[in-house]
């Protein structure tokens, strides 16, 4: 085809853009993912009965102020990363903040505690499951966000995939949330941690293969 | 004439806004920065190069999205460049190393694209008010003469003599400075 014909045929039906459409394809992605995420928890694991009274309680924000803190900051770098033009920031250092404040938290939780109980607040009920859920859950919106990218331009596909990875994977996490009665920042901070890095992990290694444009 | 960047984006926003034929012009104005751009780096491979100028056109088209209206085009419109040249290079197993963006600009005459704002913003702020608003409005924002002279509620001969006497002094200054 000739270039010219190229051209006519690019600007024939010309749909205008919205401003921030970016960042509205993102939203789309993940909230679409979410709902089945959602449907996946109160279907196959049920939202915790106390939910109305935990929801009140510390260590139920203590979970959500990490996963949605490692949300926030995983979305903002998936959109930063779905430019052509992305510059290298500054910033993804600040992912750390929670994951350090989480750890002092689990300090102090352990240097109140007997050694003898710390299995128990390490392992909890649910250790074995609780990595491989957030996993698993974090899988719809990881299809979303990548349904998202088809109209964006990433040009550092591993690491647009693993902050859209991370971004899906602490998502999931804070729907989790909505089902696991655990309490003790040590345990969301080993557990919830990994799940939310095997995530991370699976959207660094898809990346290249399926943001490719 | 080549375009410049100011030119460039102004007919981005307009084609991201659905004017069709600011944005055909745009794709036009394209092609010869394109051509240029994978010559130098393609040596030799003429089809090559008109088909990565056709796969960039069309990467331009579908992923417009991510142009943020408050960046500089120039630095977008090569980074989607770079990437297909990345993309053509990996698909012929070839390892070429490619600069970075920042250095595409300046080889390609945009190293202003970055700062080029700023130092408007600079520049103007050295003259009138109503001089930097005049030129403002029809030089970089791209209103008629006309249309600055009823957003300012002034005539238009007051605007063309804004913008030819702050012209002057712009030119003026840059002397003294450099």
């Amino acid at each position: 085809m000739q270039t010219d014909d190229l051209i006519r045929s690019l600007a024939v039906d010309l749909a205008p853009v919205k401003r921030n459409m970016v960042g509205r394809r993102i939203a789309f992605g993940i909230l679409g993912g979410a709902v089945v995420t959602v449907v996946m928890i109160m279907l196959g694991l049920g939202i915790r009965p106390d939910l109305s009274t935990a929801i009140l309680g510390s260590s139920f924000w203590m979970k959500w102020g990490y996963t949605i803190s490692l949300g926030v900051g995983a979305i903002a770098a998936t959109i930063h990363l779905s430019r052509p033009d992305a510059r290298r920031v500054r910033w993804p250092w600040l992912l750390l903040v929670p994951f350090g404040l989480l750890t002092i938290l689990s300090a102090g939780e352990l240097i109140r505690t007997p050694r003898s109980e710390w299995m128990a607040l390490l392992q909890g009920e649910s250790w074995r499951v609780c990595p491989l859920l957030v996993l698993l859950l974090s899988i719809p919106i990881l299809l979303g966000l990548l349904w998202s990218f088809r109209r964006l331009a990433p040009t550092s596909l591993r690491l647009a995939g693993a902050a859209a990875g991370l971004a899906s994977g602490a998502s999931a996490a804070t729907l989790y949330c909505l089902h696991c009665p655990e309490a003790s920042a040590t345990f969301v901070l080993v557990w919830y941690t990994l799940g939310m890095g095997l995530a991370a992990l699976v959207g660094t290694l898809i990346g290249p293969r399926f943001m490719r444009w | 004439m080549r375009a410049s960047e100011d030119q460039l984006r102004i007919m981005m926003i307009g084609g991201l806004e659905g004017d069709a034929g600011a944005y055909s012009a745009l794709l036009a104005a394209l092609v010869p920065l394109l051509r240029s751009f994978f010559g130098r780096r393609l040596r030799g491979a003429d089809d090559d190069v008109e088909d990565l100028v056709q796969e960039t056109l069309m990467a331009v088209h579908t992923r417009r999205a991510t142009y943020d209206r408050d960046r500089p085009f120039t630095a977008w419109a090569y980074a989607v460049a770079r990437y297909k040249m990345v993309d053509h290079f990996r698909r012929t197993r070839q390892h070429v190393p490619i600069e970075g963006l920042e250095d595409i600009l300046m080889a390609e005459g945009f190293e202003d694209a970055c700062n080029a704002r700023m130092d408007v913003k600079r520049l103007l702020g050295g003259i009138s008010a109503k001089q930097a608003q005049a030129i403002r409005d029809t030089r970089i924002e791209g209103l008629s003469v006309a249309e600055a002279a009823t957003r300012g509620n002034v005539s238009e001969a007051d605007v063309k003599v804004s913008v030819h006497r702050g012209l002057k002094a712009l030119a003026a200054r840059l002397k003294g400075e450099g």
